[in-house]
């Protein structure tokens, strides 16, 4: 029986998660958010989270029913992520390991999303599309590295669609992303935007430029509302992710999909990848806002993989890393 | 804690330092080790070494502008005050 305790931080969300072989035993989570039209930054998202850690934690502890000594390894986001919010994590994450005696672990954020992914739908052999606000990329496992087949070549998209939100002034409660899903529901009129799929890459920095100065245009002259800019945004934002996915499943033949990131809640992404699915006779998989959105108990999971297969993190080398590509872990867990 | 500041106008260099007593050495120790592993953000213009001495740890800053010690300074202590909570609501040690 292994018992692993995950800290997750890098971005807005602060979670404390704890699984035991395979069985999420808790997953207390905060988020810290912003008032409409403003982001968060890194100062502030560490004060935050240094503000309800302990906590977080100990609510882990008490849902789970578990003392200190139940726990066998402590996880935390080594990165990728914001400098700060990971730093505080981690520091916690240090602390308590070596109160409680027990083995330190680094884990890639990235992999943590992955690795739950795989838990909770047991899709076999995936390619995967990992989407949230600081990531976009499709991976494939491949002879143990977890490999980038495609990605954005400037800002995520869901970056894209939280600064959309900010233009607009839409509320970021309980995420941008979500109120852009409810609003574009009601939309009605499609606007074209440019559409800018790279090979097997994207890019939406042009298409957050065209969208910002379009809003200020279109809706001054009331020649549409602000739900036809979020629908029209999703539709060309998905229908990309759709089409690099699928030439990432030709390239593997691969007959699996699983979405994960906290875009991947969207439900009208699922939608469109159940298409595309569907005409090549895949399955799709995707998590519920439970464990798409950045969670303690995904790193958990994945500490768990890594520490069964032998890995740990020296303190000396638990530095936190704003850079951590998702390739650079190797994935010893598997075959 | 005890802190001293001095200015050396040939090298230009601003000094701090923090010296923070700990209940035990094992705990000061538990600090030092959470407290080291990241780099400063900041590449130039700040040194910061941490060092163990019994129960004390103690920290040396030298930094050239004032403004980029007074940062430094200021995170490190809010960071120190974490590991400090952190200890008083998960500790003490258990024995090794």
């Amino acid at each position: 029986m292994t018992v692993v305790i995950g800290f997750e931080g890098s971005a807005n969300k602060i979670g404390v998660g704890i699984i035991r072989d395979g069985e999420v035993l808790s997953n207390p989570r905060r988020t810290y958010i912003t008032p409409p039209g403003q982001g968060f930054l890194p100062g502030e998202t560490a004060k935050h989270h240094r503000s309800v850690i302990l906590t977080v934690l100990q609510e882990a502890l008490d849902e789970a029913g578990l003392k200190a000594a139940d726990i066998d390894c402590v996880a935390y986001t080594k990165g990728p992520g914001m400098g700060a919010p990971l730093v505080t994590v981690a520091i916690v994450a240090r602390t308590v390991a070596q109160l409680w005696g027990k083995p330190l672990l680094g884990v890639n954020h990235c992999v943590g999303h992955i690795e739950m992914g795989r838990l909770i739908t047991n899709a076999q052999n995936p390619t995967v599309l990992y989407v949230s606000g600081g990531n976009t990329q499709v991976i494939a496992y491949s002879e143990h590295r977890y490999r980038i087949f495609g990605e954005t070549i400037d800002i995520a998209v869901g970056n894209c669609l939280d600064r959309f939100a900010r233009v607009i002034k839409i509320s970021n409660d309980p995420s941008p992303g979500y109120n852009i899903e409810q609003m574009a529901k009601k939309g009605t009129k499609y606007i074209e935007l440019p559409y800018t799929v790279k090979g097997m890459d994207v890019s939406f920095s042009g298409i957050l430029s065209y969208i910002e100065d379009a809003a200020h245009k279109l809706l001054s002259t009331g020649q549409c509302m602000p739900e036809d800019l979020c629908f029209s945004l999703q539709e060309t934002l998905f229908a990309m992710l759709v089409e690099i996915t699928e030439r990432a499943m030709a390239h593997c033949g691969s007959q699996e999909v699983l979405i994960v990131g906290g875009v991947g809640c969207n439900l009208r992404l699922q939608e469109m990848m159940g298409v595309m699915c569907k005409e090549r006779s895949a399955r799709l998989f995707a998590t519920d806002e439970r464990f798409c959105i950045d969670n303690g108990a995904m790193i958990a999971q994945a500490g768990w993989e890594m520490f069964r297969s032998g890995h740990v993190t020296e303190l000396s080398d638990s530095w936190i890393t704003q850079r951590y590509r998702t390739d650079e872990v190797e994935v010893t867990w598997r075959d | 804690m005890a802190a001293c500041m001095s200015e050396n106008g040939s090298e230009r260099k601003l000094e701090f330092f923090l010296k923070v007593p700990f209940p035990s050495e094992r705990e000061a120790t538990i600090a030092l080790q959470s407290l080291s592993p990241d780099p400063e953000p900041r590449k130039g213009g700040i040194t910061k070494n941490l060092d163990l001495s019994g129960q004390t740890l103690s920290v040396r800053w030298t930094a050239d502008e004032a403004r980029i010690l007074r940062v430094s300074v200021s995170s490190f202590l809010d960071h120190l005050s974490l590991v400090m909570e952190t200890m008083d609501a998960f500790g003490p040690p258990v024995s090794q």
